[in-house]
């Protein structure tokens, strides 16, 4: 009884420290996004965007997201500082902004970008989800 | 003989088989509810292999563990010393305390028939003689650690999706979030073993080991049915 407390604890901490998918994938998602809008790609960066974001791009500018996205104001692409990876919610922190994104199916998608931190409150975001 | 041998180990199967039943239902509910969050943000929902995987059903299921597994190790430990007069679950009110080794057969006391470390002396009896205190006090400590880890990655879930900075483990412990979490747990069992001290003074339950007989009087103290 007592050792199978044990294992289940054991397993409860692994659990907690798995990151699923990795930071690497994370960091390379919102790479894509500062990338193709410095390229002015605008396809490019819609596609690493969340549905609810892009439709919330297309929405806030009444265009079509990939005119929308590279007129958006997004900050220029900087070296990743930090990625943290916590179930299916993922931060990166460049030389320039932050970006907040989601997991799905088919790997990361950015939920929110451009954001600069307010303390305690939440990040204001150049582009953002509902 | 196998009827004999299932009713005589009937209670114990009975609650590991209860525990996980209501384990499963509880996997199956917040999954649910861990989806609904999911659409509501926006995001797909997961797998159940993926939910039961995450820091968030590790940390409903910890929180849990840990504040039963305090409430037995205090009510072990405390009714050693503690009494309530007129309760089956209290001592006779004349034997407070850890009592003699001819009272707890231990030692030269031991019998034919007692466990191997109550028959020894020194370290071995002192670790046997507490052992239930110890176990479920150590299981207690690793549930908790348990819940302040996963708490932490549970936490830094929803503080992501709020588009707010992760916290460190040592963070976490200073967050309200912890301390919810664990007092709300621990109010609830510590009413329940009050309930029960208190109210089996005065109540019955026919046939039950928790109960006074039913017609024994209510000052009757640490009399088990």
């Amino acid at each position: 009884m007592r050792g199978s407390s044990l294992l289940l604890v054991v397993l409860l901490l692994l659990t907690a420290c798995a990151p699923t998918p990795t930071d690497h994938a994370a960091a390379d998602t919102a790479s894509r996004l500062s990338n193709a809008v410095r390229d002015g790609d605008g396809a490019a960066a819609c596609a690493a965007l969340a549905p609810d974001t892009r439709e919330s791009v297309e929405r806030s500018a009444g265009e079509p997201c990939a005119a929308a996205v590279t007129d958006a104001g997004l900050p220029p692409p900087a070296p990743v500082r930090e990625v943290r990876v916590h179930g299916q919610w993922a931060q990166v922190v460049t030389g320039n902004d932050t970006v907040f994104l989601g997991a799905f199916g088919s790997g990361w998608r950015v939920v929110a970008a451009g954001c600069r931190s307010r303390g305690e409150r939440p990040y204001d975001c150049v582009v953002a989800g509902d | 003989m196998r009827r004999g041998l299932v009713r005589e180990h009937s209670l114990g199967p009975v609650f590991v088989a209860l525990f996980l039943i209501c384990l499963v239902g509880q996997a199956i509910a917040g999954h649910a509810d861990y989806n609904s969050e999911q659409v509501t943000d926006g995001l797909p929902p997961v797998s159940l292999g993926t939910y039961l995987m995450s820091a968030s059903f590790a940390v409903d299921v910890a929180e849990n563990w840990q504040s039963e597994y305090l409430q037995f190790f205090l009510f072990i430990v405390l009714t050693v010393w503690l009494l309530q007069k007129g309760s089956p679950e209290s001592k006779p009110l004349d034997r407070p305390g850890r009592e003699s080794d001819a009272e707890q057969h231990v030692g030269a006391h031991a019998r034919q028939d007692s466990p191997a470390w109550a028959k020894r002396y020194g370290w071995r009896q002192a670790v046997y003689s507490n052992s239930l205190g110890i176990t479920m006090g150590t299981i207690f400590l690793l549930s908790w650690l348990a819940q302040s880890v996963a708490g932490t990655a549970a936490f830094n879930e929803q503080q992501l999706r709020q588009r707010q900075d992760p916290v460190t483990w040592s963070q976490y412990l200073t967050e309200p979030d912890f301390w919810n979490r664990t007092l709300q747990n621990w109010q609830s069992e510590m009413l329940a073993v009050a309930s029960m001290v208190l109210l089996s003074i005065f109540l019955r339950q026919r046939g039950s080991p928790e109960s006074k007989p039913v017609g024994t009087p209510h000052q009757t103290t640490g009399v088990e049915g």
